[in-house]
């Protein structure tokens, strides 16, 4: 079981190193990095290409195991799950939104979120009410019925965010999600991601280098050469 | 109603891994997730019913000309309206060997459990042209009243007509080939002259057609002694066991052999399996349609993966399990597997339909239609194990590349 009620220290990493490769080839992405986030907070990971925030929120979302140290995430130490029971943990726990939105382009945008929602175990019916709601509210409520390629990418990011929602996962985690985006459109959208956390409770680690939403976090980690450096 | 209270009313109000049961909806969701994805690739779509289509088409197609073969040399014992059949010594196949003593049709009608038996000339005899040469026939000589082996699918005339003197029923597909027959036309066979009293129809088996006559003029025309037959036909009285009929008979008939109509047809059956080269033949051309078929669906289920590898990653990394996608995978070879077994068989149908004539059939039963989603789902589920394979080495770190 994990608490994701009680506690306010919502992801606890100690030590945590990660090498690509082998021997000659070996290359450590991640070097003894120390990080926290707590419960509600918004915390942008910034950082120049290659310096391991994509690899650190890959290890923060289940989709990467780490080489070395500790991965807590509400309260449970997740460092060696097996693919047994990391899809449940993916699943329970986060919501991701991603660079390229990577929406699913044979379902309709309502589908979309729907999907995840059904993965839960919603009701079909039941699924696709809630996501509704949840188009109308990062503003794209008329676009249930179209599929992705027919929106704009402020719209599939608006897609990808109701998705990432769906079901008030405790922890969101969003890679580059302004990079496909005009500098006005990237800010609307950090901001409802913002405020759409905020309402659901949820944290919000943001992998990003675009410093025009620094002013949105709460807080900034920077990562360099794979390190935490501030 | 609120996200929250949504939740309480439809969904586990915790969020943890323990409650991640199998619940339907997630395999539902899975296979509608599936039918959407290949819906959405129409040319992929199209390029793998290719494959299912033309494998259960090739199959079918061969499967069909090979039953058809068959029946061509069943279709005699399938029609004679015999229970038993009481032939030559050393009998494999349908075809004038060995005579039968007549007492042989003297025992059988004194035998327990016989309702009815009578004799049956079986032979060859040779039917004289306008303009010269000869074509071949397989006479059939049946008795009246009963007309026990034939003639049946009459087109023309009626089964009486071989009541009258010298007269035969030939086929009606042959008419050309005889010289243009027709009803009343005069012909020499076997240097008697004969009368055409009416034709059937679809009597062509793989020899030459068959022509009927009375059972005298048969026996006259064949040369066929009093006291000697091809076979004897034996009806079952109703109740009576033709197993224990047949075999009664067979203590009865010395060398001569008894087989029930269903053994007789076995035995020919099976002597032409082994010895031409049909079953070898046709076998080999369905495994190859089933083969190419089995390519054609793989490669391009595996295909569709590798187009669509990001998908998958943003499935896994969403929380779906590799069984998940498989449900999904095998969902969709599900869905090629009747679709295509669907239109394959259509198609396969309408030519079977267009192409059918006394010359050549192609015989579907019905066991060929119940069979061919269920051959076609294992043929597309074995297909999509290499796109299996490569769905679960997918990972779904991949998704933040």
């Amino acid at each position: 079981m994990i608490d994701t009620e009680n506690g306010s220290r919502v992801v606890d990493v100690r030590g945590l190193t990660k090498v690509y490769g082998s021997g000659a080839l070996a290359f450590e992405a991640l070097k003894d990095v120390d990080f926290h986030a707590d419960r509600g907070e918004f915390v942008m990971l910034s950082g120049p290409s290659g310096s391991g925030k994509t690899t650190l929120l890959s290890i923060l979302g289940c989709v990467l195991s780490p080489t070395d140290g500790h991965v807590v995430l509400f309260g449970r130490d997740v460092s060696n799950a097996t693919e047994d029971v990391l899809p449940a943990l993916r699943l329970d726990l986060i919501g991701f939104v991603f660079q390229g939105f990577n929406l699913i382009a044979s379902l309709t945008v309502r589908d979309n979120v729907a999907f995840v929602l059904q993965l839960r175990g919603w009701q079909p019916r039941a699924a696709r009410t809630e996501a509704d709601k949840l188009l109308a509210d990062v503003g794209i409520g008329d676009k249930g019925d179209a599929l992705p390629r027919d929106l704009s990418g402020g719209q599939r990011q608006r897609v990808a965010i109701a998705r990432a929602i769906a079901g008030n996962p405790p922890l969101l985690l969003a890679d580059e999600p302004t990079a496909n985006l005009d500098g006005h459109t990237g800010l609307q959208v950090t901001e409802l991601l913002k405020n759409l956390a905020r309402a659901h409770g949820s944290t919000v680690i943001v992998v990003t280098h675009d410093n025009r939403i620094f002013h949105v976090a709460d807080r900034i980690v920077h990562i360099e050469d794979g390190r935490v450096s501030a | 109603m609120t996200t929250a209270q949504s939740l309480a009313a439809v969904a586990p109000a915790e969020a943890n891994v323990a409650r991640r049961a199998d619940h339907p909806f997630r395999l539902r969701t899975m296979v509608v997730v599936g039918v959407r994805m290949m819906f959405h690739d129409r040319l992929k779509l199209a390029g793998t019913l290719f494959g299912v289509i033309f494998a259960v088409v090739l199959t079918n197609q061969q499967l069909g000309v090979f039953l058809g073969l068959l029946d061509k040399n069943s279709m005699f014992i399938d029609h004679a309206g015999a229970d038993i059949w009481i032939a030559p010594p050393a009998t494999k196949t349908l075809q004038a060997g060995k005579p039968v003593p007549m007492a042989a049709l003297y025992e059988a009608r004194t035998t327990p459990g016989v309702a009815w038996a009578e004799p049956l000339i079986f032979s060859g005899a040779t039917v004289s042209l306008p303009g010269g040469g000869s074509e071949p026939v397989t006479l059939v000589g049946t008795k009246s009243p009963a007309w026990r082996g034939g003639p049946w699918n009459l087109v023309a005339g009626s089964v009486d007509a071989l009541r009258r003197p010298d007269t035969m029923i030939f086929e009606d597909s042959q008419r050309d080939i005889l010289g243009g027959l027709n009803v009343g036309s005069v012909r020499e066979v076997s240097r008697r002259r004969i009368v055409v009293g009416g034709f059937t129809w679809g009597l062509l088996p793989f020899g030459p057609s068959y022509a009927f006559a009375d059972y005298d003029l048969a026996r006259e025309l064949t040369g066929t002694p009093v006291d000697e037959t091809s076979f004897v036909l034996v009806g079952v009285s109703p109740g009576a066991d033709r197993d224990v009929v047949a075999h009664a008979l067979q203590a009865r008939v010395g060398d001569n052999q008894v087989f029930t109509a269903a053994e007789f047809r076995s035995r020919v059956l099976t002597y032409i399996l082994a010895n031409t080269g049909i079953g070898v033949t046709t076998g080999t051309s369905t495994a190859f349609g089933l083969i190419v078929g089995l390519v054609i669906v793989g490669l391009a289920m595996f295909s569709a993966v590798v187009d669509n590898i990001r998908e998958f990653g943003t499935l896994k990394a969403l929380g779906c399990r590799n069984r998940d996608l498989a449900v999904l995978l095998l969902t969709q070879s599900a869905v090629y597997a009747l679709l295509g077994s669907t239109i394959g068989l259509g198609m396969i149908s309408f030519v079977a339909d267009r192409v059918r004539s006394p010359n050549f059939a192609l015989v579907l039963p019905w066991q060929a239609y119940a069979a061919t989603p269920v051959v076609m789902a294992t043929l597309c589920g074995l297909a999509s194990l290499l796109a299996l394979v490569r769905v679960r080495n997918v990972e779904p770190a991949m998704v933040f590349r």
